[in-house]
């Protein structure tokens, strides 16, 4: 089967790639909102409490690699784009604001995120080897004005990730092949 | 090599999307919980006592925390510390890797069976039976702890012992009935 850029394409789903890309981005997703809510119950940093560090360090690194993730997932996605989705118009119309919703709020998020970070005064080191170069200043409303950003896009994420989770399981329990563009080797 | 979707039972699809789902958050829970024993033993002070909250104003303001509040975060980890054995913060640490493995290779076992591979059906009835052992390994492991801890641990334990343990005896049974031996 041949997809809407010519090449063929093993039974109409993703690419491998894609689907790689997006499985760890849902996994990085998800363990990125369960990991916050547990290091934001952590003792406030100090010289004593050191707690706090190498979760946000994590933290901070896993989005980081979450914006790769998705830069590659999207650059495979347009070069090699699956045959249409054979669905009702309405259907095809709420996916595709779903995923165009995901990308949109999974970049605000790590963006403001990022940012947020920049104007902390803590500094981000990449996986513990490179130290990022602190692209703003010690700035506390700034600070607080990116985190507030970061919370509201992450609950709009999750909220956008429901709705695509609930589609992908109406799609599999009717059996009708469309998840299997995406579940597959 | 992989069935056309008419070809196979519906249960593939059903039991490896579930798979799929549940592997996701399974892979995010063992992830924080390995951060969080690893934060545990190397942060907690080698005697076990930990000093006097500090809770600087301007911290207490970003952070949108009460003083009572930033008080009890060292509260929170002390009582996690007092009820937790000496032995198990590193069995918890290494169960949550395997867990967190296993976790991932669900997915693709997951991902396997609804694209209708071969092998995955007795793939699913292996992997989601290890789980099903992590899960019983975690709850057995929190019923040696304290009161504390037992809170913490226990019923998330049986929750997904009963998932797993569900999704083992699905896929056994799905493949008996494409006449494989269960």
């Amino acid at each position: 089967m041949t997809d809407r850029n010519g090449t063929t394409n093993g039974n109409g789903g993703y690419r491998r790639t894609a689907v790689v890309m997006h499985w760890l981005i849902a996994v990085s997703i998800f363990f990125l909102f369960a990991s916050s809510w547990w290091m934001l119950a952590l003792p406030l940093p100090s010289a004593v409490f050191r707690f706090r560090e190498f979760p946000f360090q994590l933290h901070k690194n896993v989005g980081i690699t979450l914006v790769v993730l998705l830069g590659i997932l999207l650059y495979v996605r347009l070069r090699h784009r699956p045959p249409e989705l054979p669905l009702s118009s309405w259907m095809k119309r709420v996916a595709t604001i779903d995923h165009v919703a995901l990308y949109v709020l999974i970049l605000a998020t790590c963006i403001s995120g990022y940012l947020s970070s920049s104007f902390s005064g803590w500094g981000t080191t990449l996986w513990w080897t490179i130290d990022l170069p602190n692209w703003g200043y010690e700035d506390e409303d700034l600070n607080i004005f990116f985190s507030d950003i970061h919370l509201w896009t992450c609950w709009a994420l999750l909220a956008v990730v429901a709705v695509h989770i609930g589609g992908a399981v109406y799609h599999a329990f009717k059996d009708d092949g469309i998840v299997r563009r995406m579940l597959r080797f | 090599m992989s069935r056309p979707a008419s070809a196979s039972p519906a249960w593939q699809s059903w039991l490896g999307t579930v798979a799929v789902v549940l592997g996701v958050l399974l892979a995010a829970a063992h992830g924080t919980e390995w951060t969080k024993q690893r934060v545990l033993a190397y942060a907690t002070p080698e005697d076990g006592i930990l000093p006097a909250a500090e809770c600087p104003e301007d911290e207490l303001i970003e952070e949108g925390l009460s003083l009572g509040e930033c008080e009890q975060l060292v509260e929170n980890v002390r009582r996690y510390v007092v009820s937790a054995p000496e032995w198990f913060l590193g069995f918890q640490s290494t169960l949550a890797a395997i867990g967190t493995l296993l976790a991932f290779v669900s997915i693709g076992v997951g991902v396997a069976l609804v694209d209708r591979r071969s092998w995955a059906p007795a793939a699913a009835v292996v992997v989601f039976g290890a789980l099903a052992l992590v899960d019983a390994a975690g709850f057995v492991a929190a019923l040696n702890t304290g009161p504390i801890l037992r809170e913490v641990y226990l019923w998330n334990a049986l929750l997904w012992f009963s998932l797993h343990f569900m999704m083992t005896i699905g896929a056994a049974a799905g493949r008996a009935s494409l006449g494989a031996p269960a």
